[in-house]
């Protein structure tokens, strides 16, 4: 039995024989039989395993020594004779079903992550703690709040909160919610995690009369209701993480297709929230007996002033659906009690002043 | 694996891939070993998280106490957490290279003897930051100079046990090839991009399509649009291919054999041949390999590659083997950490 051994203290190589008895394994010089080393066969190992390494050296224990058998035949040998040895001579796997097997795998696994995510969230995002969602909006709401003005018109901000509070308590949810209204543009108003609503003044001067702000805002409360902005945070970290994770890292491409693709899926995420918000925000409205027709009204208005939808140019690109598809979608009759009283909506109209 | 414990079995992943790897390259008949473990790789994988929120919570404290509802209210904790991570993540990304590589050969054996890697990671860090710097000022003119003011500490301080590695190589030896490369580059991405905007304007204006009906096409593709997109793409690729890294390849395939001719072992002499062309024919079918796997193809490119190592490298002269020594030093007991976190280890 042929090998090659190397000391473990220089870099010189000796070509071998090798004689295996029940107590040792000699190593000898195959040139004048000289003995190199005897090694006890109960201090045998082998350094990994023929799976993962053409040929695993042979080492005893306490020393830097090495043996290292070429021949498949010769190591299978040994391995037979000193049952230490036996990850020498593990058949190499084979590639083909281990590759199936593999692939199937990932395949199956990714689908359940996907439906994790997708579907999980929804079971998952209300057992995150209420004070880490408030935590980072607040957060957020101090990011923005640096360079902007918030109005301190107190009547204003008490009626928008008041409603807000009396559509979200409508919907069964039970946490506070708080509106802030920044002064300027543009004509806008967003929900942050926390149950934050921001109000954009310049919306508030551009509606024709307070069931658009109402209409508004009820849209707003249904993304709270929903949670939806965590859900869409959670998501969105969640391919990522999917993603990076399927790649192992190594991949530039797919993560620029996953970039893309994460891209086209929040982009249908948030189409889908904002269809959920616009239906509850005018169910709520409506279960209170309040004039629902504003947000239609709202849409009609801006839709009036921009023809050129962005939402309908940019098609799957855009994170809202058609503006004529939401007016369809929202339009109701103007009746209902106004959802603020005259003294409220003058408040509202000089909260920036 | 790495779907079921969220990646952190990429640790032990990554060792069982170079062992597989090492232990199929030998030089002079005798494999190389791999003996690192998957456990010394996260150890450092959690050393340099934690260092990362250490620097966290000081910038959080810092920006409590100097820019919180202070005059610079507007620079928030985002923006000082982002800006210092580019400032301090850049020279870091280079020490981590270093310390990565130390890692590596600490944990490779030739003949049963330790590799290493001497010299100081921060020194490395500090170098090539400054170098790097340096380039990117002169309109990257200085190239030859970082590259070969890289490459020597990482050459002179690799050990395979007592035996050092030696390198004669000068930036001024490599500038005119650098200089032809430059410009030459330049010309070929001019050529590129009046080819690119030609041929996509062309196309469009032969397929009766204005550059708003193209958005429009974008914005609700359908199975055509797909295919115009990938068509598309493959042509920039292409374009790519054969205008710009041919170039690339003439001036790396270069260096690459420049850097290799003027290392070596004692007696030992290194050389390649490693052409442009071969170069060339090697990146072309990688690119369209990870292309088409979506990236999951590379263990095929890494195999490709360290065939190419295996082919291409050769060696004159045979060490004496009974010079080099075992030696005392076991290297560091973890590994990659700051390289893992900048995601550029690979294997």
């Amino acid at each position: 039995m042929a090998a090659r051994y190397y000391d473990g203290v220089t870099a010189e190589v000796q070509e071998v024989m090798l004689k295996i008895t029940s107590q040792e394994l000699v190593i000898y010089r195959p040139a004048d039989s000289g003995v190199v080393a005897r090694w006890p066969v109960a201090d045998l190992s082998v350094l990994g395993d023929s799976h993962h390494e053409a040929v695993p050296p042979v080492a005893i224990r306490g020393s830097e020594a090495r043996l290292v058998v070429e021949d498949l035949a010769w190591r299978k040998q040994l391995a037979s004779l000193v049952p230490a040895l036996k990850s020498l001579a593990l058949e190499p796997v084979p590639v083909a079903p281990r590759l199936a097997g593999f692939s199937v795998a990932i395949v199956a696994l990714v689908g359940i992550f996907w439906s994790a995510i997708e579907y999980g969230t929804e079971y998952a995002v209300p057992l995150l703690p209420y004070t880490l969602q408030a935590k980072l909006g607040e957060t957020v709401l101090d990011e923005l709040l640096a360079d902007k003005e918030e109005c301190q018109g107190r009547a204003g901000v008490t009626a928008i909160n008041r409603l807000a509070n009396d559509l979200a308590r409508e919907a069964g949810y039970k946490h506070e919610v708080t509106v802030h209204i920044v002064e300027g543009g543009p004509v806008n108003a967003f929900t942050l995690p926390g149950s934050i609503l921001v109000f954009y003044s310049d919306l508030i001067d551009q509606a024709r009369d307070s069931s658009q702000v109402a209409g508004v805002l009820a849209h707003e409360i249904g993304h709270v209701v929903h949670d939806h902005p965590i859900k869409g945070v959670v998501r969105a970290y969640g391919l990522d993480l999917l993603i990076k994770v399927l790649s192992g890292g190594y991949s530039d491409i797919l993560s620029t297709f996953g970039t893309g693709g994460s891209a086209l899926l929040a982009m249908r995420n948030g189409r889908a929230f904002e269809r959920e918000a616009d239906a509850t925000g005018v169910r709520l409205l409506e279960q209170r007996g309040l004039r629902a027709d504003g947000v239609s009204s709202f849409f009609q208005q801006m839709l009036d002033k921009e023809p050129e939808d962005a939402a309908t140019s940019a098609g799957i690109w855009s994170s809202h659906p058609p503006t004529k598809e939401r007016i369809e979608a929202t339009k109701r009759p103007a009746t209902g009690r106004p959802a603020f009283s005259a003294a409220e909506w003058q408040a509202l109209r000089n909260v920036c002043k | 694996m790495m779907l079921l414990t969220l990646g952190w079995s990429r640790f032990w992943g990554r060792t069982r891939i170079r062992r597989y790897v090492w232990n199929h390259l030998s030089v002079l008949g005798d494999r190389f070993e791999y003996r690192g473990r998957g456990r010394e790789l996260m150890i450092g994988f959690v050393l340099a998280l934690l260092m990362v929120g250490a620097w966290g919570c000081l910038m959080y404290v810092v920006w409590l106490y100097v820019f919180h509802e202070k005059p610079f209210a507007s620079f928030g904790l985002f923006d000082l957490f982002s800006l210092s991570v580019v400032l301090i993540g850049f020279p870091l990304a280079y020490v981590g290279h270093y310390a990565g590589l130390r890692y590596k050969l600490s944990r490779t054996r030739w003949r049963g003897i330790r590799c290493g890697m001497a010299g100081s990671a921060w020194r490395y860090g500090a170098i090539a930051t400054f170098l790097q710097f340096a380039n990117a000022s002169t309109a990257y003119l200085l190239t030859p100079v970082v590259s070969v003011n890289l490459a020597r500490p990482r050459i002179v301080n690799a050990r395979v046990g007592t035996q050092d590695f030696a390198f004669a190589g000068r930036a001024g030896d490599i500038y005119g090839r650098y200089i032809g490369y430059y410009f030459l580059n330049i010309a070929a991405w001019i050529a590129a991009g009046i080819a690119t905007f030609a041929a996509i304007g062309g196309t469009l204006e032969s397929l009766g399509f204005s550059p708003d009906d193209f958005l429009k096409l974008l914005s609700r593709p359908n199975l055509s649009t797909v295919v115009v997109v990938l068509l598309i793409a493959f042509g920039a690729y292409l374009l790519f291919g054969l205008l710009i890294l041919p170039l690339r390849c003439w001036w790396q395939a270069y260096l690459l054999r420049y850097l290799v001719t003027h290392s070596r072992a004692g007696n030992v002499l290194f050389a390649t041949a490693l052409s442009t062309w071969q170069m060339w024919g090697f990146l072309v079918l990688n690119y369209l390999i990870l292309l088409v796997t979506l990236g999951i193809g590379w263990p095929w490119v890494m195999h490709r590659t360290m065939k190419l190592i295996a082919g291409q490298l050769w060696i004159y002269g045979a060490p004496q083997g009974s010079t080099i020594q075992q030696p005392t030093d076991l290297g560091p007991t973890y590994g990659e950490g700051l390289l893992d976190m900048f995601d550029v280890s690979g294997v």
